[in-house]
């Protein structure tokens, strides 16, 4: 073993000590990252420029065909457009779920601690499980409970289709997603909230302000970093759903349901188009860092969390 | 707002959300105990009439569950190791350690939630294949690496913001050094943020589909979720059977949480606790 | 609360690594079948079928992977091009064509001649696999759609099993009363919606999906006749119907919510989630319009050879002799009672067959599907005229995706017909 004095290395300053250990302690996750993530990316840029129909086989390089194609397809745009709407309608269910289970949670409450763990249940099960689960609810003819207690409550005379058409079917998928994901935020909400001191309650109610005013100009801004990171890692997670809405759906009825990634999954896999579908990701790709670069441009906080 | 209307609001909003998440459990796991009969039943009763194991029989009987249920827990206990790890070391070096092109380097992580996953799907079989390990659950492992770290990174280093700086550079001047402070010190005390991590590791892991029905080939090496959507079947579906896997999927992670799930949630706020 | 953290992450490092390392004994000559008939029982049988194979031949050892068909698509040809694909892939017609369009095929005429011989298969089993000089799968089994009704329903309603639309829609509507629905027909975008739509369509004279040349030929007055009757009996199918796979339509039969369903079989469900007598479970074949003669969809399924091995193409025809065999081959078939239909003459008079439990109770019924099964036709692989580009119209459902038109989005039959006919054009494009 070498002693210190052995032989001295070039002496570092302790700015280019820290610089080199900053880049030490973040290399596994870069280099994770880069065999998982960016060299995916670059193979799929790469078929992308090809005409790629099934994995495996072999094709020239046809240069920004595919992209024009792309780019030129309405159904695409069509299923950008989906992928809109589903992220706002998740977005708009799981805030409101969140914020009334963490602001419910938040009080101590006898049991509260047994509630704040299993709110998380419907998060941990697996997707295929979820699925399974509506499914089976959902069910109209024989063993649902959706349309039976419908029934009874003498709300629809037979029954309703919850996805018979594309407006209730993207509604009910919207419904079975945000039951997955919500308690998840719930939980990250319900941590933020009780890092608000409470004193800062206290003051606020002497002066006499409204619950509604404490919200606003106490609760709010002090969650602002958590509502950041939610929103944006939200959004692209939410964007990428796929197995619920495959497993269920699979993109119908007619296109209703086909977001973005159920499409490049069904141009890959079932119009074997390989290459038309990477470049449909790596546009999808500039799409959500463009807007991942606005949202941290907008609505970063000056020390995010 | 008095009082009495605050917590009557609460209970209406805290019964309503626990039939939300509770009422399609109840009515899976009840259907799972259901004569097959009754199970399809147009209008079943709210308890099973007769109570039976059949399902349960059936499915223990004759799918390899236990197998199944090794493989996820293998999966699931290697993703939480690699991503503690090296989400710890990356987000105390985003946190602590100033470096050109740092922030940047953060916002990048992002990018894995950024590229459709379902479009990962056929480099990854080729990469995998390169390095055989198709078919292999450290393929998994690896994967779910990939999506559990990011967000791991960012939770992690809202915790590394709790403890005060002084703390550190005392060490430091005691002539510790980083790597030292980061397990003798840092972590110690962000251990319900290790725990967070951990946990949500395991979870994204636990339910992970995708890619663990293409990259397992064989039998032997199949999670539970595959598994159990293997029990679905084509031209049939036996509701029973599907209902007991459903239930018997959900038992182990609800047995963990039971054990370990308070911290996930104290952990989480665990900046509060001053 | 001292750190246990990295003891805890040590021990688990240490138990996913040491799991990773499992290696497989090569033995003499080893033959991998992926198949897709993946519930539980169907493995078990097959199973026992390779065991005993196993033991008699020394020199072989055949293994079973079983898959699922939802992947299958995308698997399949990842595992040819990343070489760890198997030696034998179970088929369906028009799986088939995506492999074989890339080469990863070899030809079974040999092996199909050679059973042939021993066992006469039915012509309309092999005919889907032989296209482009060679048949790219061996016959396995057989699966037919018919119409199953619950016999004392319809007696109580006065109505006869019905022979033509009129007579059906007429039954339907009589059926429909408080709570119970004439008909069940699914709408999803799935593969059981294909298979019901197309039974209808062979029932209007609109087998064929392709004209001579290879062009499709969706767009047509049959077609649409069939798109637009379809519409007239789902009014009368459950409200839930346009989410349907085979699995609720078998539940909504078995619970009695429908009185009548379209599919492959409902003979386990109905012998194991029902009270019911045998005899009171009916089985026709599908009515059909008064301009058409009678008809139904039926499936061939197969097992391709991916290897070029000339050794385990040898072991692939020991196999296929054994399973072929009537004491073995009533055993394979009744992995899954009731639903999967002998392929060769002998296998329709084996004991094998017809000594099972179930097959014994549901003699009668499974005697009709047998029949009904003769007048079977599969979209795309009618009158001997084969185009692979079938594969890209039947991934994408998009037959199913006509009847969702019709049926959900209200769509006139003859315009979905058409706009259907363009994306089956793009597909093959």
């Amino acid at each position: 073993m070498a002693t210190p004095t052995d032989r001295q290395p070039p002496r570092l300053d302790r700015r280019q000590r820290e610089a080199l250990l900053g880049f030490l302690f973040i290399t596994p996750l870069l280099l994770w990252l880069v065999a998982t993530i960016v060299w995916p990316l670059i193979a799929s840029i790469h078929l992308s420029l090809q005409d790629v129909r099934i994995i495996g086989t072999t094709s020239e390089f046809i240069g920004l065909d595919n992209y024009g194609r792309v780019l030129g397809d309405d159904r695409f745009w069509g299923a950008v457009g989906r992928s809109g709407i589903w992220i706002v309608g998740n977005a708009i269910l799981q805030t409101l779920l969140a914020f009334s289970a963490a602001l419910a949670l938040k009080r101590r409450f006898p049991g509260v601690r047994v509630a704040r763990t299993w709110i998380i249940l419907s998060w941990i099960v697996p997707t295929v499980v979820a699925v399974v689960i509506w499914r089976f609810l959902l069910n109209a003819s024989g063993g649902g409970l959706i349309n039976p207690l419908l029934i009874t409550l003498g709300l629809t005379e037979s029954g309703v289709g919850f996805f018979g058409s594309g407006e209730t079917a993207f509604a009910t998928l919207v419904v079975i997603n945000s039951w997955r994901w919500f308690p998840f935020i719930t939980v990250i909400l319900l941590a933020a909230l009780l890092r608000v001191p409470s004193d800062l309650y206290e003051a606020a109610s002497i002066d006499g302000a409204s619950a509604a005013a404490q919200f606003r100009y106490i609760t709010l801004p002090l969650l602002q970093p958590t509502l950041f990171v939610v929103g944006l890692i939200g959004t692209l997670l939410s964007f990428n759903v796929f197995d619920v809405i495959w497993l269920l759906t699979a993109g119908g009825p007619s296109s209703d349901t086909t977001t973005v990634p159920v499409m490049i999954y069904e141009t890959a896999f079932k119009q074997f188009r390989l290459s038309q579908a990477a470049a449909m990701s790596v546009i999808t790709a500039g799409l959500l860092v463009a807007f991942a670069a606005f949202f941290v441009k907008v609505a970063k906080p000056k020390e995010a969390f | 707002m008095t009082r009495w209307r605050g917590s009557a609001a609460q209970v209406i909003v805290l019964g309503l959300l626990a039939i939300f998440v509770l009422l399609p459990f109840y009515w899976v796991v009840a259907g799972s105990f259901r004569t097959p009969e009754e199970v399809i039943a147009r209008a079943a009763p709210w308890f099973p009439r007769s109570l039976t194991l059949e399902h349960y029989g059936n499915l223990l009987r004759q799918s390899p569950f236990p197998t199944y249920l090794l493989n996820s827990l293998i999966v699931a206990f290697g993703t939480m190791a690699f991503t503690v790890v090296v989400s710890t070391l990356a987000a105390y070096g985003f946190y602590r350690l100033r470096f050109p092109g740092r922030e940047w380097l953060l916002n990048a992580t992002l990018l894995a939630y950024a590229f459709p996953g379902v479009l990962l799907i056929v480099p990854m079989y080729g990469m995998m294949s390169t390095l055989g390990l198709i078919d292999s659950l450290m393929s998994l492992i690896v994967i779910n690496v990939t999506f559990a770290a990011p967000f791991a990174v960012w939770m992690m280093k809202a915790f590394f913001q709790t403890i005060p700086l002084e703390l550190e550079e005392a060490a430091i001047l005691d002539g510790a050094s980083r790597f030292q402070v980061l397990t003798r010190i840092m972590l110690p005390l962000t251990a319900p943020g290790v725990a967070s991590i951990a946990i949500f590791a395991f979870v994204m892991s636990w339910t992970e589909y995708m890619f663990a029905s293409i990259l397992i080939l064989s039998d032997d090496q199949r999670t539970l979720p595959v598994g159990l959507a293997g029990i679905i079947g084509q031209y049939q579906i036996d509701w029973g059977l599907l209902l007991a896997g459903a239930t018997l999927i959900t038992l182990p992670v609800v047995i963990l949480f039971a054990m370990i799930g308070r911290y996930f949630v104290e952990g989480m706020t665990a900046g509060a606790v001053k | 609360m001292r750190i246990r953290t990295p003891l805890i992450l040590g021990a688990a490092t240490a138990v996913a690594v040491s799991a990773l390392s499992a290696g497989t004994v090569q033995a003499q000559t080893e033959l991998l079948i992926w198949h897709m008939e993946q519930p539980p029982h169907r493995v078990d049988r097959i199973q026992e079928l390779l065991d005993e194979f196993n033991a008699a031949n020394p020199g072989i050892v055949v293994r079973q992977e079983p898959q699922n068909w939802g992947e299958i698509y995308a698997k399949a040809p990842a595992a040819v091009a990343a070489g760890n694909a198997p030696d034998l892939l179970f088929a369906i017609p028009d799986f088939a064509p995506l492999l074989q369009g890339i080469g990863a095929l070899q030809p079974v005429d040999e092996i199909v001649a050679g059973l042939d011989n021993a066992h006469g298969f039915y012509d309309a089993a092999v005919e889907p696999y032989a296209y482009d000089g060679g048949i790219w799968a061996v016959p396995l089994y057989n699966m037919a759609i018919s119409l199953w009704y619950h016999r004392p329903m319809l007696e109580a309603a006065g109505v006869t099993p019905p022979e033509t639309w009129d007579d059906w829609v007429a039954a339907v509507e009589t059926l429909s009363t408080d709570g119970v629905h004439g008909i069940g027909l699914p709408a999803n975008r799935h593969l059981y919606t294909d298979q019901t739509t197309y039974a209808l369509m062979v029932n209007a004279g609109a087998s064929e999906l392709y004209n001579d040349d290879g062009t499709v030929r969706f767009d047509n007055p049959e077609t649409a006749a069939a798109l637009d009757f379809y519409g007239r009996l789902f009014a009368f199918s459950p409200p839930d119907a346009a989410n349907w796979t085979w699995g609720e339509a078998e539940a909504c039969f078995a619970s009695q919510t429908c009185a009548m369903i379209l599919q492959f079989t409902v003979i386990t469900t109905y012998d194991t989630q029902t009270d019911g007598d045998p005899a009171d479970l009916g089985v026709v074949a599908i009515p059909h319009a008064a301009s058409a003669d009678g008809g139904t969809i039926s499936y061939s399924n197969g097992v391709m050879l991916l290897t070029d091995d000339p050794e385990k193409r040898a072991a692939t025809e020991a196999f296929l002799t054994f399973l072929m065999e009537p004491e073995t081959y009533g055993r394979f078939l009744n992995m899954e009672p009731g639903l999967f239909l002998p392929v060769t003459e002998t296998g329709a008079e084996a004991d094998s067959f017809w000594s099972d439990p179930m097959a014994e109770r549901y003699r009668p019924q499974i005697e009709t599907m047998l029949e009904n099964s003769q007048a079977g036709r599969l979209f795309g692989f009618t009158s001997g005229n084969i185009f692979p580009s079938i594969a890209a119209i039947s991934a994408q459902n998009l037959i199913a995706q006509a009847t969702q038109a019709v049926v959900l989005d209200d769509m006139a039959a003859v315009e979905a017909a058409s706009e259907i006919q363009e994306r089956m054009e793009d597909a093959i494009r």
